[in-house]
């Protein structure tokens, strides 16, 4: 019996070089040893592998000798019986042996390498650059590039375009994905709420925000009052007096509105956002003395003085006053003209502050029960601080002057009984009622002493009942329980006394924070009450005074370098405190009256002051 | 002939010009001039950035801002399209040499420029984005300058004569003596140096490349099997001795990949983050125009 067996090799052109051996015997070797008929010079293959036999019927009975295996038509396998007439291919380790029938019937085995392991070193000088062990430049920059414009570009524009447009709410959220990754910073504190509700502002793509936009939340139509923002002045006025832009300013504007942006003149331009959570600081002083400076020629009708400096260019204070009886709207007047003020009262400040006199004496006797002190009366006694104590709330009478002026008018039984204040005609009805005849005096027997006895300077002497009637026209009179304070008139034929008009406000373009004064002044330092001997004394003091300490921005050696806005809010705020931020918990600096009409000084109503 | 072509320049001056500009580096083209030009822009962006006053204080979104800006972005498609001019080849003036030299330094004054057009303003956007983007394309830039201008000596000295090829080549004929010389061996000992020789030689990742520490080299595992005493002919000497040779050949091969790993590991970060880089500028760009 005998094997064929052949070797092919292939060159390096890939021409096949076959050699043909024969080999007697009925068995075979197949090892990497040299003693093998099949000597595989492949490490993966053992030194004695695996051994064929031919078989009585002519197939191949191939057997493992080791351990390792071999592969039968790509199958692993220890042992295999192969007909060489159907022929079969074995594998070990890169060799492939195929099995056929020769010439003669005799099984014949050609080896070869397998293709792949002769291919395998192939152009590797290719390993030696990096990209051979690094993902393709080419796929990575591929992948950050959609990625990036799916997620901060396609994202939001689409939820964008696509969302509900809603009317903005501070407090809700907005709908559009992804814009807070456009947010180029954080809002000011104002509008923290709007956070995350871009499109409350940025309504329409590609469109500047608007003061439209701005107005939908600060409009008169506001739901929430303390927002509303007034206009510094009417667009119309506003243009004029700024007059024509430096080039440079004109230049930026000019290429500002190609881009689609308006102004000057608009929200924008001063409340710029995304700044930082921040509140807005003040504007310096150069920003209003651009155009109040010279305001005047450019602005030929105004009213307004020209304001450049606090120090040296401030026009001086004006008034909001009363100067005539019946008049029927305050007129606005500059302390320079040392307007008086008629506001239909009698008032003497000094006779109520004079230390020695007897209204002094009054207050120590009243002293503790109504909070006076004992050195008489002060300006505290009368005038109240408001709750956030930059300013003081209006005299009242039952309040502030009743505990000395008294309006007992009777007593019985140990009760007293009281004049109604502000009402004339519930007065004359009181003292018309007046029990006619001869009654007790209210006080005891004992006489009081000194001015305070009868005939004295204060003895308030009610009237008798029997002189009830001749009461009631003493009353009103001069001396009389209500001439004492107030100014009697007639309206057809009623009596009464002129209507009473304290401003609550006499600067009402600036604001003035008494709270921060009081610490180095004294009431008496800028309000010359103690001087005073009418009420028609306008007791508010002139420029020169606040100019003790305050001068313009730039003066180094003032005690208070003091801007524009440290008394003047761009937007009109008639004369409240400045620092609003409507969504702030604290309020305390926002007074609570709102409107410009709501501080003006005005008529009380009829029923109050009496006479009309 | 009436006229000589202009472009060709001849004469001394006109060869010794090329030869110069043959011979300098993409570093100090033309005296550095791109150098001047970057440092010029710096200076002037700083000084312009100092001496005015915006309030209330320095953003992207003045006017100032507005015009580093634009002067950035276009720089940075500029700078991009040197992945473009490259492919194309020209001479003179704007040699690929010379848009190099701006390249670089341009790029790097793009640090100065850039940083001011932000205000100093960073966050958690598409802006800063765009910016960290930015910075990162530009320090592998530089880290890119460094090892250009350090490292082909280093590959060069590696090299030792040999090209690449033949390297590999030398490689490949010790592991054909290796595997003839281990056909005598048992079988546990001639799988050590089968795995040695099946070890894919560039199987290996970044890591590994720059840090030249193969700690699964199978050639290194079958040194060590090797290492015991043999008999001074005996295969596995001849084993043991073929297996060093491969050592030494693997490490200088190893060598040259970590040089090269370390000369083309930014061009990994410099390229795709440049593609990053100019998605995220154009969303920059386009989100602060839509939401205006």
């Amino acid at each position: 019996m005998t094997f064929l067996i052949e070797t092919i090799d292939v060159t390096a052109s890939g021409r096949e070089i076959v050699r043909r051996k024969e080999m007697p015997g009925s068995e075979l070797g197949i090892g990497r040893d040299a003693a093998n008929a099949i000597h595989l010079d492949d490490l993966a293959v053992e030194l004695n592998h695996a051994r064929v036999t031919q078989r009585e019927d002519g197939t191949l009975a191939v057997e493992a000798v080791s351990s390792l295996g071999f592969t039968v038509e790509g199958r692993h396998t220890n042992s295999a019986i192969i007909d060489p007439r159907g022929g079969g291919e074995l594998g070990f380790g890169n060799y492939r042996l195929t099995v056929s029938q020769g010439e003669g019937g005799v099984p014949a085995i050609s080896i070869r390498v397998a293709e792949a392991a002769e291919g395998a070193r192939a152009d590797k000088v290719g390993g030696f650059a990096l990209a051979s062990a690094m993902p393709s430049k080419r796929v990575v920059a591929w992948v950050a590039l959609v990625g990036i414009l799916i997620a901060f570009l396609a994202v939001p524009i689409f939820s964008h375009l696509t969302r509900d447009t809603v009317k903005p709410d501070y407090d809700q959220q907005g709908a559009v994905l992804m814009d807070s990754s456009w947010s180029t910073g954080s809002l000011s504190l104002a509008h923290e709420g709007l956070e995350d509700n871009c499109e409350a502002c940025h309504v329409t793509p590609f469109e500047a925000v608007t003061d439209q936009t701005c107005l939908s939340c600060h409009g008169e139509l506001s739901k929430h009052i303390d927002t509303i923002i007034e206009d510094h002045a009417k667009p119309d006025r506003m243009a004029p007096a700024r007059g024509p832009l430096p080039w440079g300013d004109q230049i930026q504007w000019d290429i500002a509105h190609a881009f689609g942006k308006s102004g000057p003149g608009v929200c924008s331009d001063c409340h710029t956002e995304h700044e930082g959570k921040t509140k807005m600081q003040p504007a310096a002083q150069a920003f209003c003395a651009d155009c109040h400076d010279s305001l005047d020629k450019r602005l030929t009708d105004t009213e307004l003085g020209n304001a450049g400096d606090f120090g040296t260019a401030h026009p001086q204070f004006k008034a909001v006053l009363f100067t005539e009886p019946g008049q029927k709207d305050p007129v606005r007047l500059s302390l320079d003209s040392q307007p008086k003020e008629y506001n239909g009262l009698r008032f003497p400040h000094d006779v109520h502050l004079d230390k020695r006199g007897g209204v002094a004496r009054m207050a120590m006797r009243i002293g503790a029960k109504r909070g006076y002190g004992a050195g008489g009366m002060e300006c505290k006694d009368c005038h109240r601080l408001n709750k956030d104590e930059s300013d003081y709330l209006p005299v009242e009478m039952e309040r502030d002057c009743e505990a000395c002026h008294s309006l007992v008018f009777d007593s019985s039984g140990g009760q007293f009984r009281s004049l109604e204040h502000g009402d004339v005609g519930k007065m004359q009805a009181a003292l018309a009622r007046l029990d006619r005849a001869p009654r007790r005096p209210i006080v005891t027997d004992r006489r009081r002493p000194g001015e305070y006895a009868r005939g004295g300077l204060y003895y308030q002497d009610f009237g008798q009942p029997q002189r009830g009637l001749i009461a009631i026209n003493r009353a009103l009179s001069r001396g009389g329980v209500c001439g004492d304070c107030h100014i009697p008139t007639s309206k057809g034929s009623r009596a009464g006394v002129m209507p009473v008009n304290l401003p609550d406000k006499y600067f009402i373009r600036g604001f003035f924070d008494h709270k921060t004064h009081e610490k180095d002044a004294e009431c008496s330092d800028c309000h010359l009450a103690g001087q005073s001997k009418s009420a028609d004394d306008l007791l508010m003091p002139a420029i020169k005074q606040c100019r003790d300490c305050h001068m313009g921005e730039a003066d180094k050696k003032a005690d208070v370098p003091s801007s524009c806005a440290m008394c003047h809010a761009y937007h009109p705020r008639n004369g409240l405190m400045p620092a609003i931020d409507p969504h702030r918990k604290d309020k305390k600096s926002i007074s609570d009256r709102k409107t410009i009409a709501g501080i003006l000084p005005k008529q009380r109503p009829a029923s109050r002051a009496g006479g009309e | 002939m009436a006229s000589i072509p202009d472009e060709k320049p001849v004469g001394a001056s006109a060869i010794e010009q090329r030869r110069a500009a043959d011979h300098s580096s993409f570093l100090t083209h033309r005296k550095f001039l791109w150098l001047w030009v970057a440092l010029a822009s710096c200076i002037a962006a700083i000084a312009i950035y100092f001496s005015i006053d915006v309030q209330p204080r320095p953003n992207g979104g003045t006017w100032y801002g507005y015009t580093l800006g634009t002067i950035g972005a276009g720089l940075i498609v500029w700078l991009a399209l040197l992945g473009i001019r490259k492919r194309n080849m020209s001479e003179g003036h704007w040699s690929l040499k010379a848009w190099t030299s701006a390249h670089v330094y341009l790029g790097l004054s793009l640090i100065v420029i850039a940083t001011l057009h932000t205000g100093f303003q960073l966050g958690w956007n598409v802006h800063t984005l765009a910016y960290v983007l930015m910075m990162i394309v530009i320090l592998s830039g530089i880290y890119g300058i460094y090892a250009y201008v350090t490292l082909p000596q280093a590959l060069s000295d590696n090299r030792k004569e040999m090209t690449t090829e033949m390297m590999v080549e030398a490689l490949t004929s010790i592991d054909g003596q290796l595997r003839r010389a281990a056909q005598p061996l048992d079988r546990h000992e001639a799988d050590t140096v089968i795995a040695a020789l099946e070890q894919d030689t560039f199987g290996f990742g970044l890591w590994t490349r720059l840090a030249n520490r193969y700690g699964n080299c199978a050639t290194t595992r079958a040194l060590d099997a090797f290492s015991g005493s043999h008999g001074k002919d005996s295969p596995q000497e001849t084993v043991r001795a073929l297996l060093a040779r491969r050592k030494t050949q693997l490490d200088q091969i190893r060598r040259h990949m970590k040089i090269k790993a370390m000369l083309e590991v930014w061009l990994f970060i410099h390229i795709p983050v440049t593609i990053a880089l100019l998605a995220a500028l154009t969303a920059h760009i386009i989100s602060v125009f839509y939401y205006w």
